[in-house]
């Protein structure tokens, strides 16, 4: 199938970094035609008819985000995602090293869509040459006169704070980012109020990720029908797909929406040689795994709903029979619980139980009942937090149980085995005769 | 008082203008903690108890509240580390293109364990989560620079470039020695506010866990079950749900009386 590049046009071929030659190959002409031809509600119309959704994970539709900004407030923030931590997701931080001009160019049209005077990235801590990269960036745009005050003439203000996390995945999730963005630990607000309402300092903030504000250039440049026009019914336009695991060319790829599960798999060079596919975990380390019936599903955010799984951000991580899915389960629950901000119990102490269950099986130290118990305490944690990080913990874990009972089961050592002190001729010491 | 100590008052008043663009940027003084913290830790090698005084000050807010903050972020480090720090990822896609015998290589060749430094004070050595480079496993960081595709035989030349001094990235400040590890002990770490680590027990080497473990860690249904049977006097159920428990307790207790 073809290659598409609409965001990753150039990428690994031309150096990009410099404004020079991102105006080349016609760099910020969509800003300023923005500022000097169109108002806000130009831009926001554009986008609803594109289609576009968040591309960070939610797959909210990015202009009815903006139509929920209350009208009369002032200020307004926009905030620019790119605290890129799923795990099984690289697409941000190759658009922040290799675009950066294209980042900054989406983020000024996303701020003057929704009339935002100052606006911020939030990059990952561990994003440091990716940091420096947009730095020298946003310097050289401010000297060309594409940040700053009156810009092309028009009387319309823009300043961007380029401001650095400092190592927490939970940044991510928008209101612990304004927390972080506010100098407090990143902890997760009650909603409502939706930062559209009270967001950064109270005010009302959008926060974008940083694929979907890019995706705002091509669309200004080729309208926004070009964009609606591929997809699927409900998923329009492109998407940047970050493939890894067991494929022969793992990479980001560039697709139109609704290209069949398969047909990624092959855009990376399919499997190694001799192996045969166990699974895919098509959207991030929050997302249960898909199998081999549904290599024919249309990649897009229904169809992953409707396979028990969701798009999220594009990470596709394959999986070959060379996949040992009980360490797989506890690599990942082992992610969650270290991640768990510590505010809901649910996730802070079912993460970090539900490790430790999951670690005496990869020891093949489990005793009875771990099986029933790790599906039970993993459904009782979701739906129980302030936010998505506790529900997370689920999805992968309950996929790869109910398909593969079999590697876990037979991780349970014979009580005996493990622990003979414990079994007296009425059953086992504590836990009743089970 | 160490050396850094007392250098630090000119340290800070070098920054000062530095400190006073970053505080610029934000309609809120305390958003610059962050930037704040980097900029000092870039200098220290570590965020001290001076820098996070001098941010209490420059931002209106209180030394806690500098440090509640700050120890939530896993790259602000609390105590000195290694002139290298040796990230290494262990997130799932890493893990399964050959991140454990990349992360056994690194324990044989350093003599160390996750979170800990090596003697000389060269190296630290941390197991980090998903570092967004899936399609180049497995990959690290050495201060905060990518190293992509890393694998065991790639470890030795590393580790020699940079005992030669002539690795591609920059050693990182060292203004203190430190010690074993720059973690913070547990119970240090429950006082400071760390999120609980009350479910963690005592670690073992092997991790073993279970029933009755004589490591002296207790297993949630252990806990629930034994609650039944306090309560109850029966042993009918193995393992039983909070829900469960909170029933039957109720029971119980409307049967007494209570």
């Amino acid at each position: 199938m073809p290659v598409t590049k609409v965001l990753m046009e150039g990428i690994g071929e031309v150096d990009m970094r410099g404004i020079d030659a991102y105006r080349e190959r016609g760099g910020y002409k969509q800003w300023e035609r923005v500022v000097r031809e169109l108002a806000p509600v130009d831009v926001l119309n554009l986008a609803e008819k594109s289609g576009l959704r968040g591309r960070g994970g939610a797959g909210f539709p990015t202009g009815r985000k903006w139509s929920f900004l209350p009208k009369d407030r002032a200020p307004r923030y926009l905030v620019c995602n790119c605290d890129e931590a799923e795990p099984g997701t690289f697409k941000d931080h190759m658009l922040l090293e290799d675009v950066p001009h294209l980042v900054l160019e989406g983020m000024l049209i996303g701020a003057y869509a929704i009339a935002s005077h100052h606006a911020f990235i939030y990059i990952r801590g561990e994003f440091k040459r990716g940091y420096e990269i947009f730095c020298a960036a946003l310097d050289q745009a401010r000297a060309a006169g594409f940040v700053g005050k009156n810009l092309f003439g028009s009387g319309f203000d823009i300043d961007i704070t380029v401001h650095r996390g400092a190592g927490a995945y939970i940044c991510g999730e928008e209101t612990a980012m304004l927390n972080s963005l506010e100098g407090k630990r990143g902890e997760p607000r009650l909603k409502p109020p939706f930062p559209a309402v009270e967001g950064l300092y109270q005010k009302p903030t959008i926060v974008n990720n940083v694929e979907t504000l890019a995706y705002l250039v091509p669309i200004l440049e080729r309208g926004a029908e070009w964009f609606a026009a591929v997809g699927t019914e409900r998923s329009k336009g492109y998407k940047i797909v970050s493939v890894s695991g067991h494929v022969q060319r793992p990479g980001n790829y560039e697709i139109p929406l609704g290209t069949t599960v398969r047909e990624i798999i092959d855009l990376a060079g399919g499997l190694r040689s001799g192996r045969s596919l166990m699974a895919v975990q098509p959207g991030g380390g929050s997302s249960a795994c898909i199998f081999e019936e549904h290599l024919d599903l249309p990649y897009d955010y229904e169809s992953m709903v409707k396979a028990g799984s969701m798009l999220g951000s594009g990470a596709f991580v394959v999986f070959d029979d060379t996949t040992d899915f009980v360490k797989a389960a506890y690599n990942l629950v082992r992610f969650f619980a270290h991640e768990s901000c510590g505010q809901c119990t649910p996730c802070r102490e079912g993460g970090s139980w539900m490790e430790r269950v999951l670690d005496r099986l990869v020891h093949r130290r489990g005793v009875p009942g771990d099986y029933e118990m790790l599906l039970r305490v993993s459904g009782a944690i979701t739906g129980l937090n302030l936010c998505p990080l506790g529900d997370s913990i689920e999805p992968f874990l309950k996929s790869v149980m109910l398909r593969f009972p079999e590697a876990f089961k037979s991780r349970i050592a014979e009580l005996q085995q493990c622990h003979p002190e414990l079994v007296t001729p009425s059953g086992v010491e504590g836990r009743g005769a089970a | 008082m160490s050396e850094r100590e007392k250098n630090f008052p000119a340290l800070r008043e070098r920054l000062r203008s530095e400190c006073e663009r970053i505080i610029a940027q934000y309609e809120q003084k305390r958003s610059a903690l962050l930037p704040l913290m980097h900029l000092f830790q870039a200098h220290e090698g570590f965020v001290s108890p001076q820098a996070m005084q001098a941010a209490a000050e420059m931002l209106d807010i209180t030394p806690a509240e500098v440090e509640g903050t700050v120890s939530f972020y896993t790259l602000l480090y609390p105590r000195p580390v290694g002139k290298y720090m040796l990230q290494v990822c262990r997130g799932l896609a890493c893990s399964i293109n050959g991140a454990e015998d990349v992360m056994a290589s690194f324990r044989e060749r350093l003599g160390i364990g996750h979170m800990q430094t090596t003697d000389d004070g060269l190296f630290s050595y941390e197991e980090v989560e998903c570092l967004a480079a899936c399609d180049r496993a497995t990959c690290m960081q050495v201060n905060l620079e990518f190293a992509y595709d890393v694998t065991p035989q790639k470890i030795d030349g590393m580790l020699d470039a940079m005992r030669a001094g002539s690795y591609a990235v920059a050693p990182m400040a060292q203004t203190e020695s430190p010690e074993r590890t720059w973690a913070i002990p547990q119970d240090a770490q429950v006082a400071g506010g760390k999120k609980s680590q009350g479910a963690r027990g005592v670690p073992r080497p092997d991790n073993a866990g279970g029933v009755g473990d004589p490591s002296g860690v207790i297993m949630l249904d252990n806990i629930v079950s034994r609650d039944v049977k306090f309560f109850t006097g029966t042993n009918e159920r193995a393992i039983v749900d909070s829900r469960a428990v909170v029933e039957t307790v109720e029971e119980e207790g409307a049967r007494a009386g209570h």
